[in-house]
């Protein structure tokens, strides 16, 4: 998927998604972290603001997660 | 702007009566309309039509401006419902679907948390913020401090069975009042309000610029509220359009001219029968005559084609016959009794052939007295005891009687129960004759009105004997005429009275007050006392 324009990391809920899933995911690095929440916050546009942070972080760990099952 | 335009409405009843036919009246934008009616009329009935719960046979109902409805069980909830889903249920209906797929969504998630859910979720959680879920949860926190006094998030999963019929009352109202619809359906707004409640709710109805259509039997409220008036009688509506105060003459006015259209139709059909009955008899010798009679009888049959005007609706007779006895001089005695926690400790003489009047605030153990006094087990202190051959009756505030749900009236009376000997078939048809519930007879308790329910609790109360009448809001769900009525059998009952209301009207007929105030004291009055607060306790 293309995405036109990924959120900056200055975002907070992809800067408080990616702060604690790196230091919960080290071994896949820090840009592929990046690249995950970022597609996820893109995909999750449009959710009211104060549940992003939250939606993103468990989007973004499912599939962080999914390559390992 | 908001209106409800109802056109040519019938509906038929399961057993094949016609309750409502060509049903027709629009109430404006703007307008507080009381709808009003005998017991058993079909108020609900077209109420439930107007908000789309019941599909009539045959016509149609137009409304704008969203429709907010209260329904009349609210106020008497007793299962888990909380407030919560009360407030969801009462915000329109694209809030109420957001809401549902939303909780849906949430316990996926708690099922099997994997990205298909947290999308749903997300979803869910965007479209509820999208059709202004999020401004309704600030609206509701606003409900609940107005009725309830606390924040939204610390009684939102709080069951409307532990609060009181008034609270569950106000808090709808308010959700209601304050909500977006603009067209408001209220059945009963004010039954459980106490009186300073019914006085706040009269305040935000004529305040209120929504279009609003209400049924209540409180005859000060109609008097004050209602701008209009729309009566369902005789199996159709009207409308008149003035205020309650004007509403007795208008509709005795209206009966005579129904009375009179009919009387000149049956004149004019019979002075039709009687023309084509002569030209019969003429048109035997004469052809001329045939061709007259011929004519005459198609004018005869056009004329019973368009069929008579209706007729003039049936007075509805309630004759209620509490005959009561004569007791002891002094009917009850109370000293230095306390309702544990609900009031400081008073003492009470009431005598034989007192009106009393029990007024006083929510809460503040006003039924909880009338139950100890007809022995029902009340934890108190102190003493109270009934006088030499009083014979205490009740009426149940909530009509709470589970026993009796599944029973017909007939059955009811029939079996009698302790205390009520029970009379055979022909007594006890005649005895609901004359309380207007002869063709209720065979129909099981439950599924009649809460006017025809307090009706035949009265009709007990009759029969039962009691020389002293304890009620408990007796016309809270009683339709004027009954309420009337009922006001005339308690002044010919020869016993003891005590009655606790919060009808102003009903009140006034009383000639002692027992206040039972907001700050535990009970104290006497001569006049009626209605300004007693809600009893404030920690929640």
């Amino acid at each position: 998927m293309v995405l036109a324009a990924l959120p900056t990391v200055s975002d907070l809920s992809v800067r408080s998604a990616l702060t604690r899933l790196s230091a919960e995911f080290p071994e896949l690095g820090h840009r592929s972290i990046v690249l995950v929440v970022r597609t996820c916050r893109e995909e999750l546009r449009g959710s009211p603001n104060d549940a992003l942070p939250e939606l993103v972080e468990r989007l973004a760990r499912q599939r962080l997660r999914a390559p390992a099952v | 702007m908001g209106y409800i335009d109802v056109t040519g409405v019938r509906h038929t009843l399961p057993d094949g009566r016609v309750l409502l036919a060509d049903v027709s009246f629009r109430i404006g934008d703007g307008a507080r309309a009381a709808l009003v009616g005998e017991n058993g009329a079909g108020k609900t009935t077209l109420l439930r039509i107007i908000a789309a719960d019941l599909v009539p046979e045959a016509g149609s109902v137009a409304r704008t401006g969203g429709l907010g409805v209260m329904r009349q069980f609210i106020g008497s909830v007793r299962d888990d419902t909380t407030v919560q889903r009360l407030l969801v249920d009462l915000s329109p209906p694209a809030v109420r679907e957001a809401w549902d797929a939303l909780e849906a969504a949430e316990l996926a998630l708690m099922e099997t948390d994997d990205e298909r859910g947290q999308m749903t979720y997300a979803h869910a959680l965007s479209h509820w913020g999208d059709v202004g879920g999020y401004d309704a949860e600030v609206t509701w926190d606003t409900v609940t401090v107005a009725a309830l006094g606390v924040p939204y998030d610390r009684c939102k999963y709080r069951e409307l069975s532990t609060l009181s019929g008034g609270e569950q009352k106000r808090l709808a109202l308010e959700a209601l009042l304050r909500g977006p619809d603009q067209v408001l359906l209220l059945d009963e707004p004010d039954n459980y309000l106490d009186v300073p409640g019914k006085r706040w709710l009269e305040e935000r109805l004529l305040e209120t610029r929504k279009t609003v259509l209400f049924v209540s039997h409180d005859r000060e409220l109609l008097a004050r509220v209602a701008d209009r008036v729309v009566t369902v009688e005789g199996g159709t509506a009207w409308v008149h359009g003035g205020g309650f105060v004007s509403y007795h003459e208008a509709r005795t006015a209206r009966h005579e001219r129904l009375a009179e259209l009919r009387r000149r139709w049956d004149e004019e059909h019979q002075r039709l029968v009687d023309l084509v009955r002569t030209l019969q008899q003429q048109a035997a010798n004469s052809p001329d005559m045939a061709n007259r009679y011929h004519a005459m009888q198609t004018r005869l049959a056009k004329f019973e084609a368009a069929g008579p005007p209706p007729e003039r609706p049936p007075e509805q007779k309630v004759a209620m016959r509490l005959r009561g006895g004569r007791t002891g001089v002094r009917a009850v005695m109370a000293e230095q009794l306390e309702l544990s926690g609900l009031m400081k400790p008073f003492d009470a003489e009431i005598w034989y052939g007192d009106r009393v009047g029990v007024l006083g605030a929510n809460g503040a153990g006003k039924s909880h007295f009338l139950r100890l006094l007809a022995g029902q087990e009340v934890a108190h202190t102190g003493e109270w005891r009934l006088g030499a051959r009083v014979v205490p009756g009740f009426f149940a505030q909530t009509h709470a009687h589970p026993e009796w749900q599944d029973r017909t009236l007939v059955d009811l009376l029939w079996h009698g129960e302790p205390g009520r000997p029970g009379v055979d078939r022909g007594r006890a048809m005649a005895a609901l004759r004359r309380y207007g519930l002869a063709d209720s007879g065979d129909q099981m308790f439950r599924t009649l009105s809460g006017g025809q329910q307090a009706r035949f609790q009265i009709l007990l109360l009759e029969l039962s004997g009691a020389t002293l009448l304890l009620l408990d809001e007796p016309t809270d769900n009683l339709d004027v005429l009954s309420a009337e009525a009922l006001e005339e059998a308690l002044t010919a009952f020869e016993g003891t009275v005590m009655a606790v209301t919060h009808d102003r009207w009903f009140a006034r007929s009383f000639d002692r007050f027992l206040v039972f105030g907001a700050d535990g004291r009970v104290y006497e009055s001569a006049e009626p006392v209605f300004d007693e607060t809600r009893v404030a306790r920690a929640r």
